[in-house]
């Protein structure tokens, strides 16, 4: 149990900024702070970026961020990855500035030095004027020194110093592996597009909101209430009177990660059976059952259903139903997220469209409501000094809290278990400095 | 009937609504649309329905930016589609995601949660106003008629100025001697890039 050392950790260059219960606002509101997250925080651990089903070819690349470092994610030739560092060591300018595509060399656009997708230097026009001591192999692009992928999905590591990537996914490691081994295991693809949301707010609003099983039924009320009036007791509705006393659960997954686990009550019995309609959900569902029979049909669509899963993996790649969410901090006040869709490798084409249009169910129903909250509690945190804390202390004192039937530490699905756990990780690599 | 007094369709009778051969149909018209040049005297329309669709088409924007939703959304067909992509090419919507992709049962959905007065994406309202221009029509039918032309909506979220641009695409049909919507499909120009809040309704 990791969720009281944020409380009694002494000392320190951040103390000042956590109190018992309460985070300070800097956290959200100060360039400062966020200047140093994106130096320290994102330079000294695994940083989620991107899927290798993203790049299924060789030279295949695309364009990501560690923070706010621009970089290119490259497959090699001999199907490596690489992360390099898109900034031309001569002057700073992007050396890539197509979002992906398939290339075995980057040359710069200023004065053409050109880089094989190792980032190797391989080329430099005029090289003589250097002299004589000059060496090209001196001017490889920066590459993250620490690149492994879980099961598709990558992490680079500007810092040499981390552990090995399944250590430190900890629990989130079998989380991740539940998520994937939905229906039979047929590999997720990420190739199916996303939706980019421009969210005026510090990033880590997003992040907080993904581990808060207490807003949905308020802040989700106009959703939920046409969704009740229509169709009835259908998805989240679960969230009734006292939801505390549902089957629902926050869970510390160690080092920062947590999840909200809704699918005690979401999948107890069929999840499609309870999702509400979405386009085509009756004639693409006949289909199915025409081809399949209807056991194997709603076998399989039930697999497809939101996973009833919020996998919030440190510190920035959120797993919500069948989406894989990214968050791209653009400013202390400015965060983009990226929503990538998800279909599966070899699934009925029926499967896949109606995976479509579930997956655009949230984003607008939902997301949108959410997106107005970060917004205004960014707007009260900052103009507002004379308020200074936020309240981060659900069921800090009620004792409720207890190991799991996995052995991980769970609390009621209202719970701040995540943002204690999360800034309790925040503050120990914080702590370690700029160094990367 | 919903408590706006709007239809509440609760399943379609139109047949293969939303099925793969209608996602596929509904590809290959966008792909016409985007290798469209100059349009084959053959299939400009009459002058009273080009106006025709030009008077829907104003009366859809007049409709919007006064937040008359249940009557704009009598201008839809039954069998209707109004789709918003995310990606600039063209994609299937059988394979790709879109930021909307409506039958006429979420689009009821739609306007029946901005009603809620709960809708904190829209509280307080994004106010619009919408300018269509570089109409262009094409019969596609007797009673079916192709529709592009350019947008600009111009927007004021609680002090926040902004727009958003792009061209739409339409087909109309004509039901009972008015021409309806039976696809609407809005090509935001940067809809593969990040997005300020769009919940009002483009």
């Amino acid at each position: 149990m990791t969720d009281m050392d944020v409380l009694t950790l002494d000392g320190g260059r951040f103390a000042h900024l956590f109190r018992p219960g309460f985070v300070h606002r800097d956290l959200y509101v100060s360039p400062a702070v966020f200047a140093q997250e994106m130096r320290t925080l994102f330079g000294r651990t695994w940083v989620y970026v991107g899927h290798e089903s993203e790049l299924p070819a060789p030279n295949d690349f695309m364009m990501r961020s560690i923070g706010r470092r621009p970089v290119i994610v490259t497959r090699l030739d001999d199907g490596t990855l690489a992360v390099l560092l898109n900034r031309c060591t001569h002057r700073g300018a992007l050396v890539c500035r197509t979002a992906r595509g398939n290339a075995r060399r980057f040359t710069c656009g200023y004065h053409a030095w050109t880089y094989d997708n190792a980032g190797r230097c391989i080329g430099i026009p005029l090289k003589h004027a250097y002299g004589d001591a000059f060496r090209t192999d001196a001017n490889n692009l920066l590459r993250a020194p620490r690149v492994e992928s879980y099961r598709g999905f990558i992490f680079a590591s500007m810092s040499e110093a981390v552990p090995p990537l399944v250590a430190h996914l900890a629990g989130a490691r079998q989380m991740l592996d539940q998520w994937l081994d939905r229906d039979g295991g047929r590999p997720v693809v990420v190739r199916n597009g996303e939706m980019q949301f421009l969210t005026h707010a510090n990033w880590k609003t997003v992040y907080d909101n993904a581990g808060d099983g207490y807003h949905p039924p308020f802040s989700h009320t106009s959703m939920l209430r046409v969704f009740a009036e229509r169709y009835g007791d259908v998805d989240m509705q679960y969230y009734s009177e006292n939801f505390d006393e549902a089957p629902l659960l926050s869970k510390d997954l160690g080092n920062g990660h947590t999840m909200l686990d809704q699918r005690p009550a979401m999948h107890a019995q069929s999840a499609w059976a309870r999702q509400h309609v979405q386009p085509g959900r009756e004639v693409l569902e006949k289909a199915l059952v025409d081809q399949y029979g209807a056991e194997r049909a709603l076998r399989m669509l039930d697999d497809s259903t939101g996973s009833g899963m919020n996998l919030n993996i440190f510190p920035n790649l959120l797993i919500i139903g069948n989406q894989i969410q990214l968050l791209e901090p653009q400013a202390v006040n400015r965060t983009v997220v990226r929503w990538f869709s998800t279909s599966l490798e070899g699934a009925p084409p029926e499967i896949n469209a109606t995976r479509m249009r579930m997956q655009e169910d949230f984003p607008s129903f939902g997301e949108v409501d959410d997106t107005a909250q970060f917004e205004s509690c960014q707007r009260g945190m900052e103009d507002v000094p004379e308020l200074e804390w936020i309240d981060i202390s659900r069921h800090m004192r009620t004792g409720v809290g207890r190991p799991d039937a996995d052995g991980l530490w769970r609390e009621p699905i209202s719970s701040d278990l995540h943002l204690r756990c999360y800034y309790d990780a925040w503050r120990r690599i914080m702590e370690q400095g700029d160094a990367s | 009937m919903s408590t706006l007094g709007t239809r509440r369709t609760i399943v379609s009778d139109a047949p293969d609504y939303f099925d793969l051969r209608h996602y596929a149909a509904l590809a290959e018209t966008v792909r016409q649309w985007r290798a469209l040049g100059e349009i084959p005297i053959g299939r400009v329309p009459a002058p009273a329905d080009h106006a025709a669709i030009c008077r829907l088409l104003f009366l859809e924007a007049r409709l919007l930016d006064a937040g008359r939703l249940p009557e704009w959304l009598d201008l839809f067909t039954d069998d209707c589609v109004y789709w918003l992509p995310t990606d600039v090419d063209g994609g299937d919507p059988a394979q790709t995601v879109t930021w909307e992709m409506n039958d006429r049962r979420r689009l009821e959905e739609r306007v029946e949660r901005l009603a809620t007065g709960r809708a904190f994406s829209q509280a307080p309202p994004t106010r619009t106003v919408h300018l269509y221009s570089n109409i262009e029509t094409l019969t596609a039918g007797a009673d079916t008629a192709h529709v592009l032309c350019q947008f600009l909506i111009h927007t004021n979220l609680d002090g926040r100025v902004s727009q958003r641009a792009g061209w739409n695409g339409y087909v109309v049909r004509r039901v009972e001697g008015l021409w309806r919507f039976v696809v609407k499909r809005i090509n935001l120009f940067d809809a593969d890039m990040p997005q300020n809040n769009n919940s009002f309704t483009l």
